[in-house]
Order: structure tokens, then sequence, then C-alpha cells
């Protein structure tokens, strides 16, 4: 019988196929356990904070500032691609040691009893003003004198999301500047009521100036963090404090200005400082 | 990144999206087989039960029952089986296919007349001989149509392996795509599902035309 024999053939081919893909895929990854492998979770699809390169390699300020933490602590680095919608579900599986990806931190995962690092970058935007302007909600906002600093991610809120708010300062909109230290000056002065700003310039600035006051309503807020399985303190420890040294030498800071990040946002900087 | 990179990139992830098409092609038309005898049983329970598992496997979408088997054991019981990540994936694709698989089946044996169970009867053929020698080539030959349906819509659903993050071919033109603000890996994406489903339409048309004997 030709035909049952070309059947049996094709099943044949099929059964063939099959097994040797699996025994290819199964066998590959066998790895020696015999230095510590951190393997780092990442959404690579997240651009500037961990995505592909032109070359098809993962990189990104996460993905170097990781790298630089495990040769600080003498690990091998495993970057572990994830599904982004399941990061938290796929760490309890093991598949990966962290989630370290522009993660932003949320009560929820704390609450759920998730390890989470101290933050290490500040999306938030505040608005920052004086003492005596009379200004202590967003609405208060409303026909008042607003600077924000030009090309940051507070001016590209107020254009987008936040425009209705914009919308009712003096002017129609906000008043933008060259950077932040004229921002503060001019608020300091009177020539503005109050200044949307990143988080920690915020800070920064009431410091240097007297009688500035963040108010508590905020336009947004989202701090980066890394995320462990729980029971893992130690592991988190670990990576914090080799991040604190590479903040000290320099490397933050060096990586973040390769990535395009900006300045106002590195929250570990001031603090440091 | 160039269009050639994306390629290169891209294919390594193929040799997973055939991974997953063979192993759930080779696992899943047998066990189909099995779940449509179990259905067609005179054993109320027996066909209750695989009616049952017809119903939730068709029911519920692949992406959850991937989840399922992926995770599912590691909460259920406290057993991490999502490193070697093929074996959770091909489980639950060839589970998934197989209830597809199972009704063709049962589309195909019930077509045959009863006559034919009769006649193999009278000249001596016991149940499993009338079976295997008389029944199942017919069936095969008229299901194969309905197959191939399925096999088609098998290429392309091996992209939904993305939702435990089996890095597939899917998956990583995904991730070029927004890492490079780039729509390229998607139309490359459509080009390589589009030949390797050509190729295999060509293969079952053939396989059609070997067995319309007879006609």
């Amino acid at each position: 019988m030709k035909n049952k024999k070309l059947l049996y053939g094709i099943i044949a081919v099929l059964a063939v196929a099959a097994i040797v893909i699996a025994v290819v895929l199964l066998t590959r990854p066998a790895a020696k356990k015999e230095e510590t492998v951190f393997k780092m979770g990442i959404d690579a699809e997240y651009p500037p904070f961990s995505y592909m390169d032109e070359k098809g390699s993962y990189v990104g300020f996460d993905v170097d500032m990781c790298k630089a933490v495990c040769d600080l602590n003498g690990w091998k680095m495993e970057i572990v691609p994830i599904n982004w919608d399941t990061k938290l579900i796929s760490l309890d599986n093991k598949e990966h040691d962290c989630v370290w990806s522009g993660m932003t931190i949320l009560d929820s995962m704390k609450t759920a009893g998730y390890v989470l690092s101290y933050a290490y970058f500040d999306n938030t935007q505040v608005v920052l003003t004086k003492e005596g302007n009379g200004i202590s909600t967003l609405a208060d906002l409303a026909g008042k004198k607003v600077a924000v600093q030009l090309g940051t991610s507070g001016q590209a809120l107020l254009e987008g999301d936040q425009k209705e708010l914009s919308a009712t300062f003096n002017g129609g909109a906000a008043v933008t500047m060259e950077n932040f230290n004229i921002c503060g000056t001019e608020l300091d002065a009177g020539g503005v009521d109050a200044v949307v700003i990143d988080l920690p310039v915020a800070k920064s600035l009431s410091e240097k100036f007297k009688g500035f006051q963040i108010l508590e309503e905020n336009l947004g807020s989202e701090q980066y963090g890394i995320c462990f399985r729980k029971g893992d303190d130690d592991l988190c420890k670990k990576v914090e404090e080799a991040y604190t040294k590479l903040v000290k030498d320099g490397t933050y800071k060096k990586l973040a200005e390769k990535y395009g990040l900006s300045e106002n946002s590195l929250c570990l900087l001031t603090a440091a400082n | 990144m160039t269009v050639w990179m994306m390629m290169s990139k891209m294919s390594e992830g193929l040799g997973r999206t055939c991974a997953i098409f063979f192993l759930t092609l080779l696992f899943s038309l047998p066990l189909g087989l099995l779940v449509a005898l179990l259905r067609m049983s005179k054993n109320k329970v027996v066909s209750a039960i695989t009616k049952a598992y017809i119903s939730i496997m068709r029911g519920t979408p692949l992406m959850l029952q991937l989840l399922a088997v992926t995770y599912g054991p590691y909460y259920l019981f406290g057993i991490r089986v999502a490193q070697q990540k093929l074996i959770p994936v091909v489980i639950a694709f060839s589970l998934n296919y197989a209830a597809y698989f199972a009704e063709i089946y049962r589309g195909g044996i019930e077509s045959m007349s009863k006559g034919q169970y009769e006649a193999a009867q009278v000249l001596g053929y016991s149940r499993s001989q009338c079976f295997n020698r008389i029944i199942l080539p017919q069936v095969i030959k008229r299901i194969i149509p309905a197959v191939t349906n399925e096999v088609v819509t098998l290429v392309k659903d091996t992209s939904i392996a993305f939702t435990v993050a089996y890095q597939e071919m899917f998956t990583i033109g995904k991730q070029i795509a927004n890492s490079q603000t780039s729509f390229m890996p998607f139309v490359i994406a459509g080009v390589f599902y589009f030949v390797f489903n050509f190729i295999v339409s060509w293969g079952m048309g053939r396989l059609e035309k070997r067995l319309s004997y007879y006609r």
C-alpha cells in the first residue's frame, strides 16, 4: 500500500523532527552552577531603561546598572525578558530573581509581601510655591503665573495629560524657563507664583530657598524601584549597597547621561551629595 | 537596526516557534483520536467527563490555559515548572488542540455508514480490525481539510506563547519593534507566518491528493 507508506513516512518525519528539536532545545541550557547567577527580569520593550539595541543585545540604563551591580558582587548576570503583565507571577516561579526595568513602586506590591528596593529614579511632578502665595491645592493655581522648565517631563505633562489644568493658569499656559535654577530664583523674587518641577529638584530647591513649600497634591507620581521575591531581603540589601557605591563613584550619573535621562529625576544623586 | 539584522534576530526565535508547532502536532493528533473515542464511549461517565474536557478546552482562551499550565503547578502544589518553558507550553497547546482534533475525528467517524460495520462483521473482522483497517483510513481521508484548518491556525497560534514570555519569533519581533520604534518586525513576522503556512497548506494539499484513491 503506497498511500499507507506515505502516511507513515510523514508521521515518521514529523516525529523525528519533533524529537530532534526537543532534544536540541532541552539539552542546550544545561548551565553549570558554580558561580552565583543573578537573573534580571526585564521588560525588553521599555527604552531607555531596558531594550534591544542595534546589534540585537539587551541594553538600557537599568541593564547597564545591573551589570555594574553584578560586577561589584561578583555575580554572573543573566537577562530574562519577561511578560510585563505577569512579571510577579514569573518572579514567584523563580524564572528571574528580580523585576528591574523602570518599574513603578506600588503600595500593593508591598502589601503582597514583595521586597522592594529604595527608589532610584523619580518621575513625580510636583508644584513648588512660596509661603504667602495663597496656593495650597491645584485648583488655587487658577489665574496664577506658573513656570516650568523647558524640555522636561513636567512641560510634556502640562501640554498633554494636564492640559486642562494649565489652561487655568495666567495667560492660559505655563511660562517656560531655561533651567530649574532660574525657576527657583523667579519664584523667590515673585516673578512667578508656582513652579511645576520634578520632586527631587523641588526638594533641593526648598532647602536652598527660604519659605518654599511643595504642594501635597502632585501631578502624577512615579518612582522606580527593584522588586524581589518575598524573603529575599538579603539579596535586596546587597543590590542596594552596590547601587549606592555606583551612585558615589559616578557610574549612576554617567549611565543616566548615556541614555539621555534627565538629571532631575536621579533622586539618589541629591541624597548622596 | 537593519532589516537583515532584524530577520536574523527573529529567526533565532523561529526554532522555538517550530518546536511548539511540531511537538504540538505530534502529541495532539493521537491524543485527539483517544479523546474522540472516549467521547463516543457507551459508558456515560466516561463520555460525560470527556465532553466536559472538550468544552473547557474550547471554551476558555488558550492564553489562560498557557498561564494555568505554566504557573498553576507552583501556586497549587509548590512545583516550579516554568524554568524549562517548552514543556508546559507544549502541554498546554497539545491539550487545547487535542480537544479540537477530537471533535474533527468524531465528525469523521460518525459520518461512516453503519452498513460498513455490519459488512465487516459478516466478513469476520473483529471490532478493532474493522476500525483500524476499514473505518480509520476513510476517516483520515475525510477529515484532512478540517485538520488542515486547525494546523494552519496552530502556526499562527504559536505567537500566543508570548503570554508566558517564551522567546519565540513573535515575542522577539515585538521587542525589536518597541525598542527600535519600527513597524518592520511585524511585516517580517507576517511574511514568516505566511510562508510557513504556505508550505503547510501545500504539504497537506499533496497528502489529500495522495489519499484520494478510489475516486
